[in-house]
């Protein structure tokens, strides 16, 4: 991975509390994996981006040398790589998902 | 297209106690939901467990008789 694509993708994650790379964009999700995991991560109510990486093999191939996992949709939530929903699915179930983002979206006090 | 069976004995060759169930969620024999249960997996988090599904499954995925799977992974029910 060239030095260039990877601070791209280290700036997308710091930038986003949670961000899913993914195969078509929100309006348009072209994999229904990627429209699974919009879907899931609607009902938080919580903003969340999705990154199109579909046509963009480089950066695929950069995120799943990173992430050591092979297959599109991957989740970050606050800088942290979470896999896909069928990990964030169980986490949900456990109770352990939304204590997790109400989390990473408090407002700090100043 | 890749058959039940022929995941299973793919996936033990990396966990040999491997549980496995697949089912096949399309009727095309190439995207399955997959459900693993193994004492292989003792003291991981779930992500390096499925990394492990992923790896063990690695062949088919790069050669196309597997386009996609959804992976559950569990510890045997001890007891």
């Amino acid at each position: 991975m060239t030095d260039e694509l990877k601070r791209e993708i280290e700036r997308e994650i710091k930038a986003h509390k949670v961000l899913v790379y993914g195969k078509g964009t929100k309006d348009a999700p072209r994999c229904g994996f990627t429209m699974e995991t919009i879907a899931f991560f609607n009902q938080f109510g919580y903003p969340f981006e999705v990154v199109d990486v579909l046509e963009n093999i480089p950066k695929r191939e950069g995120l799943t040398a990173m992430t050591e996992w092979p297959t599109l949709p991957k989740v970050f939530i606050n800088g942290t790589f979470y896999g896909d929903t069928d990990i964030l699915g169980p986490m949900h179930e456990r109770g352990e998902l939304k204590p997790l983002l109400d989390e990473t979206f408090k407002t700090p006090v100043s | 297209m890749i058959t039940p069976s022929e995941l299973a004995e793919l996936i033990r060759r990396a966990l040999p106690d491997a549980e496995v169930d697949a089912v096949d969620r399309t009727g095309t024999r190439d995207h399955y939901n997959l459900r693993v249960v193994s004492k292989g997996f003792a003291g991981m988090n779930p992500l390096d467990q499925h990394r492990l599904v992923y790896r063990a499954l690695q062949l088919a995925l790069n050669d196309g008789r597997l386009h996609a799977v959804e992976i559950k992974t569990e510890l045997p029910a001890t007891g």
